[in-house]
């Protein structure tokens, strides 16, 4: 097969792919909803459509990180952003690790444990996006 | 958009289908720009320059408003 060079239709195959991706979406969304009605939260979340349903939604959220950074007004300064989720996030851990560990039947151990995976969480998105706007303004002092 | 494509075209003694296969698009987008309904990059309007012999101003410009 030929590939193809046209523009135009290049523009068009990936519309088309949009479209596709649309209704891959709505039909996993509805065979989830069916199992969530008839056999509950647990059983849902076995199914292996509810992984390929979440990696998606992550992989889209990072991808579309670029275009905010992109998007987001030309004075934030990627250290000064940084410092503050950075707080922000240590704050809010802290508070879940602590309120986890104070649970009757947790002990202290999980919840550091859920702290910082909570941190780690965080973390990796915070810091691609502090990368990012670091480039972007490299690229502008350019 | 309103261009002249189809008279450079002419010009030059090429087909839509000739043009197409010289600047390795298909016939259809040719035949879409020349009636103003696709928007082509700023790469296709050099190409299609190139393959008639014209510059951009001469083929795509169009005065503000008009």
């Amino acid at each position: 097969m030929k590939k193809i060079t046209d523009e135009r239709l290049v523009l068009q195959n990936l519309k088309n792919i949009r479209i596709a991706f649309i209704i891959q979406t709505i039909g996993i969304l509805g065979i989830l909803g069916y199992d969530l009605v008839t056999s509950g939260l647990d059983e849902m979340r076995q199914n292996p459509l509810w992984t390929i349903f979440i990696i998606t939604g992550v992989v889209l959220a990072y991808l579309s990180m670029s275009i905010s950074t992109d998007h987001e007004d030309h004075k934030i300064n990627p250290r000064k952003s940084l410092i503050i989720s950075l707080a922000i996030l240590i704050f809010i851990s802290t508070i879940v690790g602590f309120l986890v560990s104070v649970t009757e039947g947790f002990s202290i151990i999980n919840g550091v444990i859920v702290g910082v995976i909570l941190f780690i969480c965080g973390f990796i998105p915070i810091i691609y996006i502090y990368f990012l706007r670091k480039n972007r303004q490299e690229e502008e002092a350019e | 958009m309103d261009n002249k494509v189809k008279i450079s075209r002419i010009h030059v003694n090429l087909t839509q289908q000739e043009l197409a296969e010289k600047i390795g698009v298909t016939r259809q987008t040719i035949s879409l720009i020349e009636k103003g309904k696709y928007n082509p990059s700023l790469k296709l309007c050099l190409d299609i320059c190139y393959a008639v012999n014209k510059t951009l101003d001469e083929v795509f410009w169009i005065e503000k408003g008009g």
